[in-house]
């Protein structure tokens, strides 16, 4: 059922040596390849066939949810809309996954909107992960949304990774958070040759004493190119902080445009943002160490992404 | 076993156009195993001198002779492999790196037990250091620490400390220079540690004083102390950033 390039892609984008333990949706090529539910997690799938309904129960603890997609077939563009609802007082684990292998010269690409609804006192944490490989010349096209409504106290966290070999992709993260909720989102995307990534989070601090934190990471290898645009709206008495990084090699580009609406007297706002080549001194301290130059690059930029 | 033969470091002013020797002829050998406590006034040419010798700055003229061979033209890496280590003044502050990770690059050990062991031979960091990023966040005193824990991790034939103590509170100094001594004395490391504390000082066999690039002094403390308490040789007319912990000797 899933051949040698299925189970590289889900090791690389899941973590997985093979099918995973607890609930989970493999998606290949458009269509449904293995579901499990268990007496906690239902997956159904969505009323026109579009996507998957992923519902956690109240008070659900320590389980985790595996969603995956492969794509392998050429010239396909598989859009998913898939939600999750996540029961009061719930904490659990979700991780998704793109995996595309082309070996062809058209062009492939995942559309995956992601919708989460986070009870009151519920916790998920979010893994996504964005890879592409194989020989083909078609270019490799990934456009995830995100959409994340937090009810009083509850929280998220969000790993958002776009690993390698994505040609194109416009990344989309939006949020509301309500009363005393809690979002981090830490975005890591890593360009190569003539790739383009667009990051675009729109964050609306809306309940009373609700946080945010926003860290974007980006590395531009080659000619790549990246845009990143955040932009925290507070509505109410909270907290919100932007932070982006950007490490330029070669002859990447990158634009940061992080930007801060107050629309209460108490919020809070900042942001840092900073774009540069690797630190000089980095580079000496981990060279006195032992590394080579090429060696210390390496381990900076993997550090950066950690 | 470090031998600097007629060694300059020449830099252009760009304005005037003028070239200036920040190190300006020094001729010096490091003996195995001694213990040098370089000093002098802010801006003298202290770090420059260290960083020619761990090969961050490019020698302009003359040689830098290491157990025998001309390592002038050698790179950090192959310094580094050879056995020199520079503890830096102002060090680096990285992003997802942690203490663990340096001392993993310096030792290429990952196993635990062995870093627990590295970080309590080095004894000034807590234990629970480990997984600390090295980062903006870490006070003045907890990265020199760590500075200086990865630079005796790595075991080295010559150590090289820049102003080991900034930031670092009194009760850590005496510490701090016990474990130099101990790491000299169980690894016959040379140690040349730049500083203007007089724990240091009064602990190392050699006293070099710099001045304008030169070496005006190389003896033992008591000869030193009047060139120590000349103002001519040790102002300091205002306290350098980061180094407020620095005193003369006087
Ligand atoms: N690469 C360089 N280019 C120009 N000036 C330099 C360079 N490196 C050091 N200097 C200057 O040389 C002098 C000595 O610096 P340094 O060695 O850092 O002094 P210290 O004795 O305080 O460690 C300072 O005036 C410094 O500004
Ligand atoms: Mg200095």
């Amino acid at each position: 059922m899933l051949n040698a390039s299925d189970k590289t892609l889900l090791k690389t984008v899941a973590d997985l040596e093979g099918l995973p333990k607890g609930a989970y949706n493999i998606r290949k090529n458009g269509k449904l390849l293995s579901r499990q539910v268990t007496a906690n997690i239902n997956i159904e799938s969505n009323a026109d066939g579009s996507g998957i309904v992923v519902t956690i129960k109240p008070g659900t603890k320590n389980e985790s949810v595996h969603i995956p997609v492969i794509l392998s077939e050429a010239g396909l563009f598989d859009v998913v809309y898939n939600s999750f609802i996540i029961g009061e007082d719930a904490d659990v684990t979700i991780i998704a996954g793109c995996g595309i292998h082309c070996g062809s010269k058209e062009q492939e690409g995942h559309a995956g909107i992601h919708e989460f609804r986070v009870g009151k006192k519920a916790k998920v944490t979010y893994v996504e992960k964005h890879y592409a490989t194989g020989r083909g010349t078609g270019r490799r096209i990934l456009n995830p949304t995100t959409k994340v409504f937090l009810e009083q106290g509850a929280k998220a966290e969000m790993e958002l990774t776009q690993i390698s070999g994505v040609d194109e992709a416009n990344r989309l993260n939006e949020a509301e958070l309500g009363p005393e909720s809690l979002l981090l989102i830490t975005e890591r995307v890593l360009t190569d040759g003539e790739q383009k990534a667009v990051s675009t989070n729109n964050i609306v601090l809306q309940g009373e004493d609700c946080r945010a934190n926003m860290i974007s990471r980006s590395v531009m290898k080659g000619n790549s190119r990246q845009i990143f645009y955040a932009t925290l709206t507070a509505r109410n008495k909270c907290f919100g902080h932007i932070e982006c990084d950007a490490i330029i090699m070669d002859n990447g580009s990158n634009e940061t445009m992080p930007s801060l609406k107050a629309e209460h007297p108490d919020a809070e706002l900042t942001h840092e943002a900073s774009i540069g080549k690797i630190a000089n001194d980095q580079l000496m301290k981990l060279m006195s160490l032992g590394l080579t130059y090429d060696q210390s690059v390496n381990r900076i930029i993997q550090g950066f992404l950690k | 076993m470090l031998e600097l033969k007629d060694l300059y470091f020449t830099v252009t002013d760009h304005e005037s156009v003028k070239q200036r020797n920040i190190i300006d002829g020094v001729n010096f050998t490091f003996k195995k195993g001694l213990f040098y406590a370089i000093t002098g006034p802010n801006g003298s040419g202290k770090t420059t001198l260290a960083k020619l010798i761990m090969g961050i700055n490019e020698v302009s003229q003359g040689q830098i002779i290491f157990e025998g061979n001309d390592i002038s033209k050698l790179t950090i890496t192959e310094r580094a492999k050879r056995g020199i280590a520079y503890s830096f003044q102002q060090p680096a502050r990285f992003k997802g790196i942690t203490f663990r990770d340096l001392l993993t690059i310096a030792t290429g050990e990952e196993d635990e037990k062995k870093l627990l062991n590295i970080v309590s031979r080095v004894g000034i960091c807590p234990l629970s250091f480990l997984d600390k990023e090295v980062d903006a966040k870490l006070s003045g005193g907890e990265i020199k620490k760590i500075e200086l824990a990865t630079t005796i991790a790595a075991n080295p034939r010559l150590a090289i400390y820049d102003e080991p103590d900034t930031g670092i509170d009194l009760w850590t100094i005496n510490p701090m220079v016990k474990l130099l001594k101990k790491e000299l004395i169980e690894h016959l490391t040379t140690t040349i540690v730049v500083s203007h504390n007089r724990a240091f000082l009064e602990a190392a066999d050699v006293i070099i004083i710099i001045d304008k690039g030169r070496f005006v002094y190389e003896g033992d403390l008591p000869k030193a102390l009047h060139l120590l308490t000349d103002l001519s040789a040790c102002t300091y007319r205002r306290p350098p950033e980061g180094e407020e912990n620095a005193q003369c000797f006087r």
